[in-house]
């Protein structure tokens, strides 16, 4: 239930059992399924979601319905509307379910009593956060910089798994293209090799 | 609140189960079902469904399974089966609010099992170290449900529990239940609720109140 969270949080910063066990009494293990919400935007963001095992997006709809997604979240990476989370404001964010999930939340309680309690906690969020703003910097700069093919190319191999199990008109949401652009620019990639 | 909420009815098969369960299902809420009997557990669904075609409800087979699955669990099975219960959800309940609804009752119904000192909502929390509890629901009749307003008065429901906020959470709980609710105080005041609720069924016998009746607290 929660092994790959304890791996990963040891990946960045060693554990005693004793504090393996402080932390296990603040997370909330959940469930949620295929297409099930986490997050509906108005309301406030009470969790930070830690992905257990499946898939979730973060998203935004705009007035004619479409779905403009900002993250992806598989296993052992962390999704939540972090604005809404930290101030107590309205989510501007929807995170639903792209898989059956099993997640740990950790509700802004039991935040901030880790980060008073233990100071390995805070060093796994600063670790945590600094890994997420570098990749929104890289996000960022392939959006502004790369032309789209190459673009394409470079978030299927920085992230292989999303490519391979997300279906292709949420990888255009997130590239934002519509679904047929898309096409064209795999068709184009596809044919050259 | 637009995210919907997911609710474990543990204990969905019996008379304040299976009630709690559909006066939530009208609400925006998952309701997820567990009860010791399979069939019983259809049951209870296909009479949610057939009164609500559009309620998320579920029947599920573990009890585990459910609470995990839910952000909210409600124990509606009996004082004696709380420690049971309590063992096998205990992992994935960590953090959740619980709710008690139970009155340890002893089989006359002229007492209680408990000591004074104590509660059946004190001794869950024991149990479940890392949970909310919260007692809720445990001074209305299951008749109430169907039948909220009595005598022109909507009956109230006290709500009593140590987190703030899980109070507020299972306060809303209440009004869609159909109830007033009133927030009694931490999970101490579950000592009084309990009895109060012993003294209503011994009048309820007495008087045969025909298990339709309530607490109202009259007020300027």
């Amino acid at each position: 239930m929660y092994e790959v969270f304890f791996q990963k949080f040891r990946d960045k910063v060693s554990l005693t059992k004793e504090e393996e066990g402080l932390i296990k009494q603040f997370l909330t293990p959940k469930k949620l399924r295929k297409k099930q919400y986490l997050l509906q935007d108005g309301d406030v963001c009470k969790h930070i979601a830690f992905v257990e095992k499946g898939a979730l997006k973060a998203y935004t709809v705009d007035e004619s319905g479409t779905e403009h997604i900002v993250q992806f979240a598989l296993e052992g990476w962390t999704i939540s509307d972090l604005y809404s989370f930290l101030t107590g404001e309205p989510a501007t964010y929807n995170i639903d379910a792209v898989e059956d999930s099993e997640l740990i939340l950790i509700s802004k309680a039991a935040h901030e009593e880790l980060l008073q309690q233990l100071p390995k906690y805070e060093t796994y969020i600063r670790l945590q956060i600094t890994g997420a703003y570098i990749a929104l910097q890289k996000r960022l700069t392939s959006i502004i910089s790369l032309p789209l093919e190459e673009r394409y190319k470079h978030f299927t191999t920085t992230y292989p798994d999303i490519a391979q199990r997300v279906p292709q008109h949420m990888i255009a949401s997130y590239m934002g293209l519509t679904p047929e652009t898309l096409s064209r620019i795999r068709s184009r990639i596809f044919s050259r090799k | 609140m637009n995210t919907k909420q997911t609710i474990a009815v543990i204990g969905a098969t019996g008379n304040m189960g299976s009630n709690i369960a559909k006066n939530l299902s009208r609400g925006n809420n998952r309701v997820l079902l567990f009860g010791n009997e399979k069939e019983k557990a259809e049951a209870v669904l296909n009479d949610i469904k057939n009164s609500n075609s559009s309620a998320d409800v579920e029947a599920l087979e573990c009890p585990a399974d459910a609470s995990w699955e839910a952000d909210i669990i409600i124990l509606a099975v009996p004082y004696q089966a709380e420690r049971e219960i309590a063992e096998k959800i205990k992992e994935v309940a960590n953090q959740k609010i619980v709710i008690s609804i139970a009155n340890p009752l002893n089989e006359n119904y002229d007492g209680l099992v408990t000591a004074p000192d104590t509660s059946a909502a004190e001794q869950l929390q024991k149990l479940l170290p890392n949970s909310k509890v919260v007692k809720a629901f445990n001074t209305t009749f299951a008749a109430d449900f169907a039948t909220p307003v009595i005598d022109g008065k909507q009956a109230d429901a006290f709500v009593a529990g140590n987190d703030e906020e899980a109070v507020n959470t299972v306060t809303e709980l209440v009004k869609t239940a159909g109830f007033n609710p009133i927030v009694a105080g931490d999970l101490k005041v579950s000592r009084t609720l309990e009895n109060m609720q012993l003294l209503l069924i011994q009048l309820g016998i007495k008087y045969n109140y025909n298990w339709l009746a309530g607490w109202k607290i009259l007020h300027n």
